[in-house]
């Protein structure tokens, strides 16, 4: 059952000088199911928030959909599902926490000793303790992120979506973070979320949509990530000459240097027992031979820049490295 | 109506955290204690007239000036830095927000006017004189006068800069505090164009004219009971036409 269903949502604002209307979600379409976590990647200005906000009800689309639980968002009661964590928010500074969090159950129907107690069980699981009574105001960036976590989680909600909630934290706050959202994930909540931080995104995902100038432009699970790389190896090799790597730039994506050895990729495995003959034959030492596994960051970056790297730069890159 | 209640709470606590109503309570305070020290030139009845007048004055002044200070800012801020969002994605109509914003700024004002009206007592009894039911009913009659202007101040808060919330509202109270001598100079205007605009701007604008019972309780006149009802009736019906096109406002906004 999908959880969140965004259908061909369109948006457009106009411009406060010129009037003119710019549009920054060209027909953006996913599904989220049921226990799902669902990671939201692109470049700044690709129209991660504004689908967000969208998703919300905080911006109404052009055109296109979204439904929570089959629900249309603008229905009052389908809220009581959703919880939110934006990237950067005031959370009323003159409230302290205890205050703030007893604000946001309440809003969301909660009350009595219910509330209570699961504010000092939320307080505790993010390692607060002890801040309850503290300002807002004093909290420290990590400390706020935490908090806003704690309101997005307080009711419970079984959509959880969150905006760049790993932005501007040390590392043990991600670790904290990324702790709280894989036991969400462990008891089967919908999570949602757009973050730059792609190593944590790969542990928790399921699965990853990618938006680059307000269109998905790939959808991939984390299961088809190990396969996007079958058939490629990488070949570390010492003392290779210039000139025999031009020579094999066919047969290779290209070459990385560390320090005086030489990390090559090979396009296709079985171009593999040509490069390696080559490299033996003049003088190369072989290190090491492996199959090559992308990581979530090299699927993005080649979605992000498909289409504007051309043959002739990668020539020119692989002439950067040897040279 | 537990979704209006918190938010409600929430802005009482935001505004009597604030400095803004602090200094506004002391310097109304100071203001108001002042007469009695400031009118020796005065004795008997003339001094009590003296320290009612200026310290109801005082009231509906500083009332007003609180109500445009902390409504202007408050919705702005919250709308500005975000803390808006907190409210909106929960299970909240947008019409709760507002009359949850507006039950709590009246709060606050409420504890202002109170604490003004008492200071008021004070000066009056210190002077001499004795707190008499006009002087309530004229203190209660700025309490209406606050709440319209406060659906006024949360109205144009809902589309605008909180400068500009000031200045309109400013124009507002001081045009509707002349709302009765608009209609004495229609009458008076030769063009009916002119007469239909100034009886445009009589209808549109609020009548706060009908608040000020300040000669009243300095006079020690009587307040018929139907004044009373008509004015809260009409303070009544004012505010619920501001707070429902603020909230039709407030509806159509987006928060980019």
């Amino acid at each position: 059952m999908d959880i969140l269903s965004v259908e061909e949502i369109r948006k457009s604002f106009k411009s406060d000088f010129t009037r003119q209307r710019s549009e920054v979600l060209h027909g953006v379409s996913f599904r989220a199911s049921d226990g799902e976590v669902l990671g939201f990647l692109g470049p700044n200005g690709a129209g991660k928030t504004t689908t967000i906000k969208i998703i919300l009800g905080l911006i109404r689309p052009d055109s296109g959909k979204v439904r929570v639980m089959g629900r249309d968002i603008s229905d009052r009661g389908i809220k009581k599902v959703i919880g939110y964590m934006p990237e950067k928010a005031y959370f009323y500074n003159h409230l302290s926490l205890r205050e703030f969090l007893e604000f946001c159950g309440r809003m969301s129907g909660m009350k009595g000793d219910l509330l209570r107690d699961r504010i000092s069980e939320l307080i505790e699981l993010v390692g607060l303790s002890g801040s309850e009574d503290r300002k807002l105001k004093g909290f420290s960036k990590g400390m706020t992120q935490r908090a806003g976590l704690i309101q997005a989680i307080i009711h419970d909600p079984d959509l959880l979506i969150l905006d760049e909630p790993f932005s501007g934290l040390d590392p043990m706050g991600r670790k904290l973070i990324r702790d709280v959202l894989m036991r969400l994930r462990d008891e089967g909540k919908t999570i949602f979320f757009s973050s730059h931080i792609l190593p944590d995104m790969e542990m928790i995902c399921d699965r990853t949509c990618i938006i680059k100038k307000g269109r998905v432009v790939r959808q991939l699970s984390m299961g088809e990530l190990t396969r996007v790389g079958e058939g490629k190896v990488d070949i570390r090799a010492r003392s290779c000459p210039q000139e025999e790597i031009e020579n094999i730039a066919d047969y290779i994506e290209g070459v990385r240097k560390n320090h005086d050895e030489s990390i090559i990729s090979v396009s296709k495995q079985e171009y593999t027992r040509s490069v390696l003959t080559r490299l033996l034959d003049c003088g190369a030492d072989i290190l090491s031979v492996a199959t090559r596994h992308p990581t979530l960051e090299d699927v993005f970056l080649d979605e992000i820049e498909s289409g504007s790297k051309g043959e002739s730069e990668k020539q020119e890159e692989i002439e950067a490295v040897t040279g | 109506m537990s979704g209006i209640k918190t938010i409600a709470l929430n802005t009482f606590r935001e505004s009597i955290r604030g400095k803004v109503l602090y200094v506004v309570l002391v310097f109304g305070g100071i203001l108001i204690l002042s007469t009695y020290f400031l009118s020796p030139l005065s004795v008997g009845s003339a001094r009590e007239k003296i320290i009612t007048d200026v310290g109801l004055a005082f009231i509906s002044f500083i009332g007003v000036m609180t109500v445009v200070v902390v409504g202007s800012t408050l919705v702005h801020k919250e709308i500005d830095k975000k803390a808006v969002y907190m409210v909106l994605i929960r299970p909240i109509t947008r019409l709760e927000y507002i009359l949850g914003k507006f039950f709590g700024i009246m709060t606050a004002v409420l504890l202002i006017a109170l604490v003004m009206g008492v200071l008021t007592a004070l000066s009056v009894l210190l002077g001499g004189g004795n707190i008499s039911g006009q002087l309530v009913a004229a203190v209660y009659f700025s309490i209406l006068e606050m709440a319209v202007m406060c659906s006024i101040v949360l109205f144009f808060s809902t589309f605008t800069t909180p400068v500009l919330t000031f200045f309109f509202a400013a124009c507002v109270f001081a045009a509707g505090s002349l709302s009765g001598d608009l209609r004495v100079f229609a009458e008076k205007m030769g063009s009916s164009g002119g007469k239909l605009i100034m009886d445009l701007f009589y209808y549109i604008l609020p009548n706060l004219s009908i608040f000020n019972y300040r000669h009243e309780a300095v006079h020690q006149l009587p307040v018929p009971i139907n004044d009373l009802l008509i004015s809260s009736v009409y303070s009544l019906v004012y505010c619920g036409a501001l707070l429902l096109l603020a909230y039709l406002v407030f509806r159509r906004r987006e928060f980019t």
